[in-house]
């Protein structure tokens, strides 16, 4: 990290921290939905975007960290650190039990493959009664929008040192080696299916930490809402927007596009779900390597670089 | 006895209305090498053109199939040429993800103009069947399986008997090779896509006169293409029959004996098991 880029981010995290005690109720509600939405992006990040792995089933952990938070608190009267650690121990048993065969796969297969489980799972919980089945668990209510702001902040700030920290060890460089090269990576002595599976656990605690307090937060959990399939679609797009495989890319992604997406849901309703599906539209044809990839180069380049991304894939 | 017969008939109906949905997406995903994660949407977009034809135009739904077949081909091509073109040299993950964003965008602009309401096609003759015995063959699901089948078994002929279809498949062995025998490749990649996407069109409008359609069918449609064109392979377009029929079966099977909620389970479950056991397909040659 350069040396400026240390004061920066400490004044933005102060600042942050302290929305709570200056904004409106409003924007801290925003600012929950937004803060836990950047550390799906972050979570997504350590498969999709270091391991090279397109998850379109994170979605899952998400929602088993959320049942994990409704399971404990409402059939078994447990506190809300339990629940938490529960969801994370469903999520890491289910990164294990099918992240082991599924990883196996490659490119689209791996992608459908994740994508049929997210579908899979709304189904099964649906079907089991200690979930409540359809209709879906209601937690106590705890009404701290601070103390939840707080809560997905602090796990932002984990998750995104978690990523720092990937990279620049050798495990992440150990990550970063299969998404470019997965042959040359076991050749070079990686142990490519445990680091994989690692990468896929890591990514899943941070998704379902991201949903038990989303769960807790909201009060009510139902199999269609916790393992909502457009989740996924939102993540992904975030941390491709803003830069997948990097720091802060993700971060950045998802706190613009939430911005965006919610100015214009409040100004024009109908637009709101179309603007996601056209950003990632323009993003993969105009700046396929994201936002902070545009930033640095476009002072060099200028306009070109748009004509450049294009001139590069196109038939 | 009766009602396993009757629940074989029912999947074996299913299944060949499934191998038109996946032959789009085969032959897209076999010629160009995009997992087109739209096709599903494109199904939902064909069943909703079908839904308008008969309901404002009053023309069958199965005498309108190749009207809507047309249009999608157009859509299709329209796409290709402007779109995806751009980007079909980029790594496969971008060609999901541009594919997804259409997903979002098509569904979201369908919930705008056709609004979230259940529809159906029903014909006159939606309700009349004929009686084998104890065993009932609904008539609209019987003529949409002829249908499909006919439309499966002539995308065959064509590939390989007509000077397109040979084309095409010569793009999909050798770029280059296909190219220096003067074949124009953003044209042919934008036919082909609009052929898939035209056949898309076509199972969409069979799809909605046995089945209720809305917006957001399509994300299921898109898993269960994938399953079927997985587990017939992408080498042969009479693969995607008995890719369709196998999961039609397991799907019937599975409602009647586990519950009709795990029929999905079912299909996505086969799905993963046969990408674990044999990724390119139970049909397909090994890899």
């Amino acid at each position: 990290m350069k040396a400026l880029q240390i004061p920066a981010v400490v004044i933005a995290l102060i600042v942050l921290a302290a929305v709570p005690w200056f904004g409106s109720d409003v924007l801290v509600q925003f600012g929950i939905n937004a803060l836990l939405l950047g550390v799906l992006a972050q979570g997504w990040n350590i498969i999709g975007g270091y391991t090279g792995y397109a998850s379109f089933g994170n979605s899952v952990f998400y929602g088993l960290g959320s049942y994990g938070v409704g399971i404990a608190m409402v059939q078994w009267e447990l506190p809300f650190a339990v629940g938490l650690a529960f969801g994370v121990v469903l999520s890491v048993a289910f990164a294990i039990l099918l992240g082991i065969p599924v990883l196996r796969l490659k490119g689209h297969y791996f992608a459908i493959a994740t994508l049929a489980l997210a579908q899979v799972m709304t189904a099964i919980v649906s079907n089991v009664k200690l979930a409540g089945q359809n209709i879906g668990l209601v937690l106590p209510p705890l009404n701290n929008d601070l103390l939840f702001y707080e809560l997905a902040l602090g796990l932002l700030v984990v998750a995104t040192l978690t990523i720092y920290w990937l990279s620049r060890s050798r495990f992440g460089f150990g990550l970063i080696a299969i998404r470019e090269n997965e042959e040359g990576a076991a050749v070079m002595g990686v142990n490519t299916t445990l680091y994989k599976v690692l990468a896929f656990a890591l990514s899943g605690v941070f998704s379902a930490l991201a949903g038990g307090i989303h769960a807790y937060w909201v009060t009510f959990i139902d199999p269609e809402s916790a393992f909502d399939i457009s989740l996924n679609v939102k993540m992904i797009i975030m941390a491709v927007f803003g830069g997948p495989g990097t720091v802060f890319g993700p971060i950045i992604g998802a706190l613009s596009l939430s911005a965006v997406s919610e100015f214009l849901s409040s100004e024009i309703t109908s637009i709101a779900g179309l603007f996601f599906g056209v950003v990632v539209v323009a993003a993969v044809v105009l700046m396929p390597r994201g936002l902070a990839d545009m930033l640095r180069r476009f002072r060099t380049t200028g306009w070109r670089y748009f004509a450049e991304n294009i001139k590069a894939t196109r038939l | 006895m009766d009602l396993l017969a009757q629940i074989l008939i029912n999947g074996i109906l299913l299944g060949g209305l499934y191998a038109v949905m996946a032959l789009g997406l085969a032959l897209v995903w076999g010629v160009l090498n995009i997992v087109n994660l739209a096709h599903g949407a494109f199904i939902m977009l064909g069943a909703y053109v079908s839904w308008h034809l008969y309901t404002y135009a009053h023309i069958d739904p199965f005498l309108g199939l190749p009207i809507t077949a047309v249009v999608m081909f157009i859509l299709g091509y329209a796409l290709q040429r402007g779109l995806l073109n751009l980007v079909v040299r980029a790594p496969m993950f971008n060609t999901l993800l541009i594919t997804f964003g259409l997903e979002v965008v098509l569904t979201y602009l369908a919930q705008l103009a056709f609004s979230a309401d259940f529809r159906t096609i029903n014909p006159s003759y939606a309700g009349n069947s004929i009686q084998f015995g104890a065993i009932v063959l609904p008539l609209a699901r019987l003529m949409a399986f002829g249908v499909a089948i006919v439309l499966t078994v002539a995308m065959w002929l064509f590939l390989l008997h007509t000077r397109l279809g040979r084309a095409i498949r010569a793009t999909a062995q050798n770029l280059v090779a296909a190219r220096l025998y003067g074949v124009e490749p953003r044209h042919l990649y934008a036919v082909t896509f609009g052929i898939g996407i035209g056949l898309a069109g076509a199972a969409g409008g069979l799809y909605g006169t046995v089945s209720q359609i809305n917006p957001y069918i399509g994300a299921t449609l898109t898993a269960k293409s994938f399953a079927i064109a997985i587990i017939g392979g992408l080498d042969n377009p009479l693969g995607v029959i008995v890719g369709g029929l196998f999961l039609g079966i397991v799907e019937s099977l599975t409602a009647l004996y586990i519950g009709p909620t795990f029929a999905d389970v079912a299909s996505f479950g086969v799905l993963v098991l046969v990408l674990i056991v044999r990724p390119s397909g139970l049909l397909g040659k090994t890899a």
